[in-house]
């Protein structure tokens, strides 16, 4: 057979294999690339939606016994790669950042900091470029947690500051804007001032992911960001008792008034693993996020589990998935970083969607 | 996984926003309805609080207060969920969700439903 017939029928072959999120075969979905047939030697990329997808060696194996199983096919050489989409906005700010993502809770307390920072770095961990943007400007509580210490950002041109940066991620954060240890007073209309300046003087550079971590509640940053920043989707934290249920309700409500797609509903401390064994015990009560999410029809992205390390990790300064990684909180942070990057492909891979960013003038 | 639930077909966006002629502005949605509106009317109906009152709900504007020669200088949208628009009588403080838009569409069909309801 001539390398170009047995070509066709590798395509045909991989127009079997299905993305399990986007529900397309891979070749329509223009995944399949760089594809050599070289006397039945087969070589390709499959370039998938974001490094974090959590079916990537599911998917290989599918092209690799596929491709195999053909006639003429001695050798199969799949090499997955990844870039990340964008999701689409024109506002002229944050023009290099592909994915702006929210990570909100009703209630203060719920961990949602612990959640960020952990789902940032897992993030980052896959592959992509990430920024941690911390959004809580009264409690800042990133820079503790990954060990930053606090320095004054370093000032470019025009106003721009320079995030610092920690574990290959750019950090941003309202703590290194005062001195150690002070606190910021500030009245309702500041926060918005300083969010704009987060989301309009920072060099963030190109970044695939920027996690956004709010402070508790529906009040000011929670409006500036939703009116002023191209978010892309939010994911809300909870914990698993009705008094956070109840604030985490409102908090996906916010999101759908205005319209933020939802990403789905993470829960934390949803059980605890002692050292004797490795049963689950679900301490508080169990199935809340759950039923939460099911309620709203959004997705469940998982339970992270309450152990010690998680809180030592956020004291010391390095969060549990760099130090322990094989920790259940580790895993279940990764299952969490690949769930929201699917979500964000699947929310682009969406066909109806509603008109960009736009102004106009009204004619006479 | 499962699908997220599509957001839109319940509440749908905007598609595309134009000026129809000098007094109306036109809307097409996500779910392919066509929606008209008088310039004037959105005036009137302006959702801020200085229009209606934050604590009672009091509308500000009296029937009759707004000229008919109001026009629109220039709108904007806001996040993904509202639209601003900035006023010929120097009122900007205005945003109007989609949602509120969908409800004031003056098409006939919606025209018609409103008289009923």
């Amino acid at each position: 057979m001539s390398d170009q017939a047995l070509q066709e029928k590798v395509i045909e072959a991989l127009k079997t294999v299905k993305d399990p999120d986007l529900h397309k075969d891979i070749v329509s979905l223009g995944f399949v690339k760089n594809m050599k047939v070289d006397k039945g030697n087969v070589s390709f990329d499959v370039e998938l939606t974001t490094p974090a997808c959590p079916v990537k060696e599911q998917l290989k194996t599918e092209c690799q016994t596929k491709t195999q199983a053909i006639e003429g096919v001695s050798r199969v050489h799949v090499n997955m790669t990844a870039v990340v989409r964008s999701s689409q906005h024109d506002q002229p700010i944050l023009t290099g950042v592909k994915n702006i993502i929210a990570v909100a809770s009703g209630k203060g307390g719920v961990g949602k900091s612990t959640v960020s920072a952990n789902l940032a770095i897992a993030l980052k961990l896959s592959g992509a470029s990430v920024g941690l943007m911390d959004g809580d400007i009264y409690g800042p509580s990133i820079p503790q947690m990954l060990g930053i210490p606090i320095t004054s950002p370093k000032v470019g041109e025009e106003n721009k500051f320079y995030p610092h940066e920690k574990y290959g991620m750019k950090v941003v954060s309202a703590a290194f804007l005062t001195k150690q240890g002070q606190p910021l007073m500030l009245r309702g209309p500041m926060l918005g001032g300083i969010i704009q300046q987060f989301l309009q003087n920072v060099e963030w550079g190109d970044l695939d992911y920027l996690v956004i971590d709010l402070p508790p509640g529906t009040g000011d940053v929670q409006l500036t960001l939703t009116q002023k920043a191209p978010l892309s989707g939010a994911i809300v934290v909870t914990t698993p008792q009705e008094v956070s249920l109840i604030d985490a309700d409102k908090g996906v409500k916010m999101f759908q008034q205005v319209k933020v797609p939802l990403l789905g509903i993470v829960e934390n401390m949803s059980y605890f693993i002692c050292d004797g064994c490795d049963k689950k015990h679900y301490i508080f009560r169990s199935g809340g996020g759950k039923t939460l999410a099911e309620n709203f029809n959004i997705p469940f992205l998982g339970e992270i589990p309450i152990i010690p390390e998680v809180a030592e990790g956020g004291d010391s300064g390095v969060p549990i998935i760099m130090s322990h990684p094989e920790s259940p909180a580790s895993l279940a942070y990764k299952q969490l970083a690949g769930k929201v990057a699917a979500q964000l492909s699947i929310h682009q891979a969406k066909e109806d969607k509603a008109g960009a960013a736009f102004e106009m003038a009204w004619k006479e | 996984m499962t699908e997220t639930v599509k957001v839109d077909s319940d509440h749908p966006s905007p598609k595309n926003i134009r000026q129809i002629d000098a007094t109306t502005l036109g809307i097409t949605w996500t779910d392919g309805h066509e929606s008209v509106y008088s310039v004037k009317m959105l005036r009137e109906k302006c959702p801020c609080a200085n229009c209606i009152d934050e604590w009672t709900g009091e509308k500000k504007i009296k029937p009759g207060m707004i000229p008919d020669s109001i026009r629109p200088k220039g709108l904007k949208s806001v996040g993904l969920y509202a639209i601003q628009i900035f006023w010929s009588d120097g009122h900007d403080t205005g945003l109007y969700p989609h949602e509120l838009l969908r409800k004031l569409c003056q098409c006939e069909a919606c025209k018609k439903a409103q008289l009923q309801g």
